[in-house]
């Protein structure tokens, strides 16, 4: 019964992107990408995803997170594991003024860092898909 | 057309404030004036003067709460107190809480007009300094996130599509060809922690590390350091050797950068150390603050070195054998130190050793704890 999983790719960056993309479809995953946080929640609301991986740093600033924050509020969207891939470490969070970009602001599933070794993001993918189908499982 | 400098009297004699005025007529400044402290500070929130005058006599509230308020209100505020030859001490003491200068009275228009502008180019230096810290605070966020953004982005980028293309070639290509690919990842990879490493140097800001100050342990702080370093001791056959007095106490800080600032400088010692030397660690307490001291009788630092070597990026001008250092790594260390209202000093000789000191001021003891005359005596 092995449904292929469709994902989508939030990142401001087509190059990037690409390169996360084909990692993904060769796992066979279905993805679909959004290159600023806009398109990328009205793609969320047309249809569902079993997981979103999300860039912090887009537009302006932390757009990102906004974005994480507004889908954790949706109850629509509030089920669906998010993976954060950002270049931006905790540490240096704070160098981006008046911009809460510290990963910790807002309730992600897991945080991995640019550039993502393709094992690794399989890993993590694959882990967040299994433990929100299990956690859907369970009786509430 | 050149802004006028805001100038206010404060006194309760009708002629100092009518002479001083008269005096400085027809010069570029504002001036006001209040016969008590509560009018004068009145005036401080309204006129936003550059420079005060303020007797130290006055019916009402003293001169001195004057100066205390104005500082409270606005301490770029330039204040000069007015005072008799009697009263020159007082003088003194108003300096010490925060006055620029002092005015004796009787005093000739010169050496009024003398004072005002001495004041007034402290004021001027006073607002410079703010502007250029503030500034230079401004350039090193921005520096901070263009090389963020602006080159690790890219970088990343081109390291992802590289370990897919290593994927997607992997069987289609020849062994020659795949070490090509791998030797392209490990030079975008150095470039990558290289771009890290100058950002840790940029974002080690001092108030945001104190924004997580809590009690912590220094004796716990010194054994996870050990821990980290250990490994690479064992490797190069250097012995670690501690002597730590305990009950060491607490400290006001944050265990994950003192630890870093430890092992920091451990690690230095191993790096120049030669194989089979040995490193000491001693720590104890003493009275107010915990000293840590770390030893090693490694290559050691050159005269002309030692006072840069907590600079940013500065590596040394002696050639340590091969040693791969980003310079960067002492800086930081003294940051955070000095983020914890600590020091760091460090006394060498090339070729025979060096020793570095911490001394981080101890936090007061809970009340159920110890008395401190106990500490003493386990030190005597």
């Amino acid at each position: 019964m092995n449904v292929q999983k469709r994902l989508i790719i939030i990142d401001d960056d087509p190059d990037f992107v690409g390169g996360i993309k084909s990692i993904l479809e060769r796992a066979e995953y279905q993805v679909d990408t959004a290159y600023n946080p806009k398109d990328g929640f009205q793609a969320l609301q047309a249809r569902r995803y079993d997981l979103l991986l999300l860039d912090i740093m887009m537009g302006r600033g932390a757009e990102g997170i906004a974005l994480a924050r507004k889908i954790r509020k949706d109850p629509k969207l509030r089920e669906m594991p998010v993976l954060i891939i950002t270049s931006v470490r905790e540490q240096i969070a704070f160098l981006f003024p008046g911009q809460a970009v510290h990963p910790n602001f807002v309730d992600v599933d897991e945080l991995v860092e640019k550039p993502v070794e393709p094992k690794l993001l399989l890993e993590k993918v694959s882990a967040l898909i299994k433990a929100a189908e299990e956690k859907h499982l369970q009786p509430q | 057309m050149e802004t006028k400098s805001r100038i206010l009297l404060i006194d309760d004699e009708e002629v100092v404030i009518d002479s001083c005025s008269q005096i400085l007529a027809g010069g570029p400044y504002e001036i006001a004036s209040a016969s008590d402290g509560t009018a004068g500070l009145r005036l401080v929130s309204e006129f936003h003067p550059d420079l005060v005058f303020v007797d130290l006599k006055m019916p009402g509230i003293s001169g001195f709460e004057v100066l205390e308020k104005i500082r409270e209100m606005d301490s770029t505020i330039v204040m000069v107190v007015i005072t008799g030859f009697a009263t020159v001490s007082s003088a003194v003491e108003a300096m010490k809480n925060g006055a620029y200068d002092f005015l004796p009275k009787p005093f000739t228009p010169d050496e009024f007009r003398m004072i005002t502008r001495r004041g007034l180019d402290k004021r001027r230096l006073v607002l410079e300094t703010i502007a250029l810290r503030r500034e230079k605070e401004m350039l090193r966020e921005q520096f901070a996130a263009i090389v963020s953004h602006e080159l690790k982005s890219p970088l990343s980028a081109v390291q992802q599509n590289l370990f897919v293309l290593a994927d997607e070639l992997s069987g289609l290509i020849n062994e020659e060809q795949m070490k090509r690919i791998e030797r392209m990842k490990t030079n975008i990879n150095d470039l990558i922690q290289l771009i890290l490493t100058w950002l840790r140097v940029l974002s080690v800001d001092v108030n945001k590390i104190r924004e997580n100050f809590k009690p912590t342990s220094v004796a716990s702080v010194l054994t996870k350091a050990i821990e980290t370093v250990q490994p690479h001791a064992v490797r190069k056959d250097i012995e670690l050797v501690s002597s730590i007095h305990e009950p060491l106490g607490s400290v006001n800080g944050d265990e994950g950068t003192l630890v870093e600032v430890v092992v920091n400088i451990l690690g230095n010692g191993i790096k120049y150390s030669r194989a089979g030397g040995e490193i000491s660690i001693r720590a104890e307490k003493t009275a107010g603050e915990v000293l840590i001291a770390v030893s090693d009788r490694g290559v050691g630092i050159s005269k002309e070195d030692l006072p840069h070597i907590f600079h940013d990026f500065y590596t040394g001008k002696a050639d340590r054998a091969g040693e791969q250092s980003s310079g960067i790594g002492l800086a930081i260390a003294r940051r955070i130190v000095e983020a914890h209202d600590g020091s760091i000093t460090v006394e060498s000789e090339l070729g025979k050793g060096s020793t570095f000191v911490i001394h981080l001021p101890s936090l007061k003891e809970q009340s159920n704890s110890e008395p401190h005359t106990d500490l003493e005596m386990a030190h005597s």
